[in-house]
């Protein structure tokens, strides 16, 4: 596919998002108004300044990711302005800047490509934990920046600076700084911690000194599940963690062990924590306990049924009965509204991404980079299944944001340097 | 170090694919579960966001209204006229779904002002969305007339116009009250109405079968005079008691006397003092087959196309060629012969109706929100159940009931009424108490039936002419004399 198809894909996104906006002008019975010019046009601002900065810096790079990305934004910016246009003004903001770091970062690699990143990856590692613990800071201090619980979740900062007040979720980038650090430490100590130095049974188990990652990780995991009450989130962590280690050792070794650890952790969090005892029973029969732990997964299910197989129609459906609909549940309104056809499509692109994804790593010849490109690509994917499948009961509900469609700044800005870092490494194995 | 990528790969697609299990079953599978459970707050807001059609009695009396309630943008369902009438109006509720009327006239009450594409096109267009709404054939203040004279007795009033087939009057007792079934808390009040012994959400007009007892006679009189070639004057032996060949048993007549003084009876004496031993002769003499025929040419056996499921009347469920005794107890009524008052209202209207028995109907119109007609139903006829001078000579033995016979207390002062009495045997309990007739003989305009389970508060000492005949009397002098 050519860099022209990119762009001219990018072009059909941004006009699906502005007549999915106008669609809801017209559900709503308002005159189509300005919102339909704006969309299109912070759309194909910002979409098309990342497809020209692609052009410019890494006209090698995959021309899938950008318009299956700018195609998820539209559907889930028409979706968060259904259900709340103020939000979606918000959002728009975001995607601006989003693209912005993007660009940012393919002109930053442009010249010493990612393997500029591997040289900071203990710059990477601290200003991970202390993002991670950010969200601990006193809610009531004398510095500007301050932590804040939301819906009983300690994982959001606050920036007070008087004139700009701001909030975001320090966990969405923080996910980007292991992943960077992970490449760079495993790309180097790989064959270190894929030497099997005793055998135990049927397994081959490492030199104990080269487990204490593992270790650290799995408290640093636990630890940020505890105290900010973030399930999602520290299994996010942990697996994508889990699986970087299972891709540079190809042992399955660390496979059992990162699952009997997470066992372990799940089993005494379900025993000691209230919270996590009514996410399970949430999940297992929401609809007995309606009136308590099982409203919000219920009335996502109602939601989708609702819609049934070819939706309500943008606009013509009641999504804001669903709790969090904008940030936690945005899978469930759009599928109320735009029915079976339109949740097995947002499947269809998550599976497409994750496919594009690992596809680069498999092609990159440099470690480093194929470290950087599976880790991205797991976790990217792994946090769509998880929110989706918390949804639709695949598994217990975790508070995590949906890729591209949720509502959120450091989830959409995130996601976007994510796409961007892949289009990079794809662009460097083709150069 | 690309196989562990890989299995990661597969790992995640088939992650997805059973997500894409799980969004299936959810939207496609168990989609009518959910989305139609009760707590879903989309089927509450669906009923009560928008208007729902009125529906109206002949004279456009509300029946079923839709209120908007003030500054909230909702519209509350509700029934002025109370239990009055549970039957036939039914209800719209949120957790017992529809019934009665509102479910079978669902699709024309239900406001057009939906959420589908085109309809939100039509509104922008301007079009009119507001519901139809359906006007009657009951006529509210003989509904409230026969539910008086009922007295809260269980049973069954039904009452038609015997020329068109609109029913004016449906009463069955006891009724219920729609409005308390309506809201989202109806929850108890619809168990205990479904707990009630009483069964106050049974339709007795359709959907109950009673045995007929000697209201059965006019079909036993008019096989006789279509099939049996006999007359009004054809004589029978007039015994108290008469023995039934091949058993044991006999048939007597209510007071166990005999039919009048004379050694032989005529058809019509016996039709007027409703004699079962002269009816018992005369079917023996005609036989099963003709009787069946006579029967079925009422509708027995077949299904009356109406609004609602109506159960069939059955005439025997074995051929009655062979059994004497249980063809003499089935002329009169008795024995495996059940009917349905709507069915009973038919045949007294079939007779007035000279011989012609109309296809029944609820709704008259259906009309939009400025009362212009968008559709009305036509009259048809449903069967001939017999010639015109059998129905001619029927009504005149029917006449001569109220006039002089069992049916005295259907007698109106200046209008010739025509009724036949019947008083169903109930093996240890009461008897039924059953009316038919119609008024005026001469130019019908009503036809009624009515039945008192087990004899009412009368019990034991219940009888049709008793018991039902007063019954039937008010509710006519009602529509005769308003």
């Amino acid at each position: 596919m050519s860099r022209t198809a990119e762009g001219a894909l990018i072009l059909a996104a941004a006009m699906l998002g502005s007549f999915g906006v106008a669609l809801v002008n017209i559900a709503s019975r308002q005159a189509i108004g300005d919102d339909v010019a704006l969309t299109f046009f912070v759309m194909i601002t910002a979409f098309g300044a990342l497809h020209a900065a692609v052009r410019r810096w890494a006209p090698n790079g995959s021309p899938y990711l950008i318009p299956l990305a700018a195609l998820l934004t539209a559907v889930g910016l028409s979706e968060i302005y259904r259900l709340n246009p103020a939000m979606a003004s918000l959002q728009k903001w975001w995607l601006l800047i989003g693209a912005g770091l993007g660009i940012l970062a393919l002109w930053g690699l442009s010249s010493g490509g990612t393997q500029l990143l591997r040289r900071y990856r203990y710059i990477m590692l601290l200003s991970a934990l202390g993002l991670l613990v950010l969200p601990l800071l006193p809610q009531r201090w004398p510095l500007p920046i301050r932590g804040l619980a939301v819906n009983g979740s300690r994982l959001w900062v606050s920036i007070d600076l008087g004139v700009i007040q701001m909030r975001f979720q320090p966990g969405e980038i923080v996910k980007l700084l292991i992943v960077g650090f992970l490449a760079s430490f495993l790309a180097e100590r790989h064959e270190a911690l894929a030497m099997r130095t005793r055998k135990f049974g049927p397994f081959e188990l490492p030199e104990p000194r080269q487990m204490i990652p593992i270790l650290v990780a799995w408290f640093a995991s636990f630890g940020v599940m505890i105290y900010q009450r973030d399930l999602g989130a520290s299994l996010l962590l942990f697996s994508t963690f889990i699986a970087m280690m299972y891709v540079a050792t190809a042992r399955n070794t660390y496979l059992v062990v990162g699952g009997g650890l997470f066992t372990l952790g799940s089993v005494a969090a379900w025993s000691a924590f209230t919270h996590v005892q009514t996410r399970l029973e949430a999940w297992l029969v929401p609809f007995e306990h309606y009136e308590t732990t099982g409203y919000q997964i219920s009335n996502g299910i109602f939601a989708m049924a609702s819609g049934s197989l070819s939706g309500t129609g943008l606009g013509l459906g009641r999504p804001s009965l669903i709790a969090f609909a904008p940030t936690d549940f945005i899978f469930a309104a759009v599928g109320e509204e735009l029915g079976l056809v339109g949740s097995v499509l947002i499947l269809a692109i998550y599976a497409l991404m994750v496919s594009v994804g690992m596809g680069i790593a498999l092609r990159s010849r440099d470690l480093f980079r194929k470290l950087l490109a599976a880790g991205l690509t797991f976790s990217f994917g792994l946090q769509s299944l998880l929110i989706i499948g918390g949804i639709v009961r695949l598994f217990p509900l975790t508070g995590i944001t949906l890729p591209f469609m949720s509502y959120g700044g450091s989830s959409l800005v995130s996601n976007l340097v994510l796409v961007a870092l892949l289009v990079q490494i794809s662009h460097e194995e083709r150069v | 170090m690309n196989s562990p990528i890989r299995r990661l790969t597969l790992a995640l697609l088939i992650g997805f694919c059973l997500l894409l299990v799980n969004v299936t079953y959810i939207q496609a599978l168990a989609t009518d579960r959910y989305r139609d459970d009760p707590r879903n707050a989309r089927v509450q807001l669906a009923r009560s966001e928008r208007e729902r059609g009125l529906i109206l009695d002949r004279n456009d009396v509300v029946l079923a209204n839709s209120e908007a309630q003030a500054g909230a943008g909702t519209f509350v369902r509700t029934y002025p006229f109370g239990g009055l009438l549970g039957h036939p109006v039914g209800f719209s509720s949120l957790l017992f779904g529809d019934r009665g009327l509102e479910q079978a006239y669902a699709n024309d009450l239900r406001s057009k002002q939906d959420l589908t594409i085109s309809n939100v096109i039509a509104g922008v267009l301007g079009n009119d969305l507001h519901p139809e709404n359906i006007r009657l054939t009951i006529d509210v203040a003989l509904q409230q007339a026969a539910s008086e004279a009922l007295a809260g007795q269980i049973g069954a009033v039904v009452a038609m116009d015997p020329s068109t087939g609109a029913i004016l009057a449906y009463v069955s007792s006891p009724g219920f009250d729609p409005s308390v079934l309506v809201g989202a808390t109806a929850g108890p009040a619809g168990d205990a109405l479904d707990a009630d012994p009483d069964e106050p959400l049974r339709d007795r007009v359709a959907n109950e079968l009673y045995p007929p007892g000697s209201i059965f006679k006019i079909i036993t009189a008019a096989a006789a005079l279509e099939f049996g070639e006999m007359t009004a004057d054809s004589t029978f032996a007039n015994p108290a008691s008469l023995a039934l060949p091949g058993s044991e048993s006999t048939i007597s007549n209510a007071d166990g006397r005999p039919c009048g003084s004379g050694i032989e009876v005529t058809l019509a004496r016996g039709f007027i003092s409703s004699c079962n031993t002269t009816f018992a002769q005369a079917a023996m003499e005609i036989g099963a087959g003709a009787l069946k025929s006579q029967a079925e040419n009422f509708g027995f056996g077949v299904e009356i196309p109406f609004t609602f499921p109506v159960i069939p009347s059955s005439f025997s469920p074995v051929d009655l060629s062979d059994d004497l005794p249980a063809l003499a107890q089935s002329a009169i009524g008795q024995r495996d012969v059940r009917v349905t008052p709507l069915h009973m209202a038919l045949m007294a209207a079939g007779i007035a109706n000279r011989g012609q028995i109309m296809v029944p109907y609820l709704v008259a119109d259906i009309v939009d929100g400025d009362g212009k007609v968008i559709s009305s139903t036509e009259p048809t006829v449903w069967r001939r159940a017999v010639n015109e001078a059998t129905a001619a000579i029927l009504l005149e033995l029917m006449v001569q009931t109220v006039d002089s016979g069992t049916g005295t207390n259907a007698r109106i002062d200046g209008i010739r009424v025509a009724g036949k009495t019947g008083t169903a045997e109930n093996p240890g309990q009461p008897p039924h108490a059953w009316f038919v007739g119609f008024a005026p003989a001469d130019q019908p305009t009503i036809a009624i039936a009515v039945i008192v389970e087990f004899g009412g508060v009368q019990g034991d000492e219940a009888s049709g002419g008793r018991t039902a005949a007063p019954i039937a009397k008010e509710t006519l002098e009602r529509w005769l004399k308003p």
